[in-house]
């Protein structure tokens, strides 16, 4: 299987922000948060460029 | 005597500050040496300038929470000599085996080590502690994304161009911008370090109020310059083994990805200023490097040589604080 191996990195990485969270300090916890979510649109966004070139290699004669 | 120690190791400390400089600053000019904008000497000129002048542009919140890692009752002279001693060998071996360790954490894990070893755990705050971890982890992982989302960004404005050699001339101008943007970040953000643990040794020694540690401008301004000084000093002698491994060979970069990075990793340099959160430069450059690489393919980057740094920032603060112990334990033997 052609797995997207960014969008596996960035979700690895948007894991380990929400990880971090138990030693960041409350005021700073907004950081962890928002990586994590960046992280997970990176993923996606990631993901569908790996889909659509995928396709289009697939379409192609 | 006692004026003689102390004098003595604020001397060991802007040394260290100095190796800092040699050892982490080359780090500010890695991506500009690499895309050949500047010529090696030109670039630690350039990155020393900046690095000298950060105390007048960003705030002094990091050194003032550095100088609180440790509670300032039990400092001495001693504790704060084995703390240095302990981040100076750490420093050592890793730019020997030419890994891009952070001399920061270094810092910090040492004199934690001399602390435990004098006077236990209680002493050592754990917020900071914690804080300090999180973001070991946290920096890189922000200027990857940063330096990721930009790339993607002035990749898709750029991409119609037609004039490509102009687009590679206006990025290799730009260069310039964020090289100084990220030695500022650099400069305010590790002088800083070896700024509080110098006011924390004054205060140790009764040379300076404890008070001062809480204010935004408590320390002595000689302290300030001398700590500037210092590090810009190690830049313009430079560390070209670490400029080696992060230029080029995590991954190869052109003038617009050296853009991207160094900006990226400025910006989470100045976040870091602003809220008092020491951070180390090798950290955030490499997650800012590897950002702009995993934008072109994942397999541009060098997994092998990314997995040994990270190694290096795991094993950087018990290292650190290992060493320490074992010099405190011995300086008390030998009084």
């Amino acid at each position: 299987m052609n797995i997207d191996r960014r969008a596996v990195f960035f979700l690895m990485s948007g894991g380990l922000s929400l990880l971090l969270l138990a030693l960041c300090p409350p005021d700073l916890r907004w950081v962890g948060w928002v990586l994590a979510i960046v992280f997970v649109i990176l993923a996606l966004g990631s993901w569908i460029d790996h889909v659509q070139r995928r396709d289009r290699r697939r379409r192609r004669p | 005597m006692a004026t003689l120690l102390v004098f003595a190791v604020v001397a060991i400390a802007l040394v260290f500050d100095f190796v800092n400089g040699f050892h982490d600053a080359a780090n500010s000019i890695a991506t500009v040496v690499a895309t050949r904008v500047l010529k090696p000497w030109q670039a630690v000129l350039w990155a020393a300038f900046w690095n000298f002048i950060a105390f007048a542009v960003l705030p002094m919140k990091v050194a003032n929470e550095i100088a609180k890692i440790v509670d300032s009752n039990v400092v001495s002279v001693g504790l704060i000599f084995a703390g240095l001693m302990g981040a100076v060998f750490w420093n050592v071996l890793t730019a020997y085996l030419g890994l891009p360790s952070s001399s920061s954490h270094a810092l910090i894990g040492g004199v934690v080590g001399a602390g435990i070893a004098k006077s236990g755990g209680h002493v050592v705050d754990l917020d900071m502690l914690r804080k300090t971890t999180a973001f070991i982890f946290y920096s890189p992982l922000m200027g990857l994304a940063l330096a990721f989302i930009l790339i993607i960004a002035v990749m898709w404005i750029v991409h119609r161009a037609r004039n490509r050699r102009r687009v590679n001339r206006t990025f290799r101008t730009l260069q310039l911008v964020s090289a100084a943007a990220f030695s500022l970040g650099h400069g305010a953000n590790d002088a800083q370090k070896t700024m509080g643990i110098i006011a924390l040794l004054l205060v140790g020694a009764n040379r300076l109020d404890a008070n001062a540690l809480h204010q935004a401008d408590g320390i002595p301004l000689w302290v300030v310059l001398s700590c500037h000084g210092a590090i810009a000093l190690g830049t313009m002698l430079g560390g070209w083994r670490i400029v080696r491994t992060m230029g080029t060979k995590l991954t190869r970069l052109q003038p617009m990805g050296g853009v991207c990075a160094e900006s990226a990793a400025a910006a989470t340099l100045f976040f870091a200023s602003y809220n008092g959160i020491p951070v180390s430069t090798t950290h955030t450059i490499t997650g800012a490097i590897v950002g702009v690489g995993s934008a072109e393919r994942m397999s541009a980057v060098r997994w092998n040589v990314a997995r040994r740094v990270v190694w290096a920032w795991v094993l950087t603060i018990p290292g650190a604080a290992g060493v320490a112990m074992l010099t405190y334990w011995l300086v008390a033997m030998l009084r």
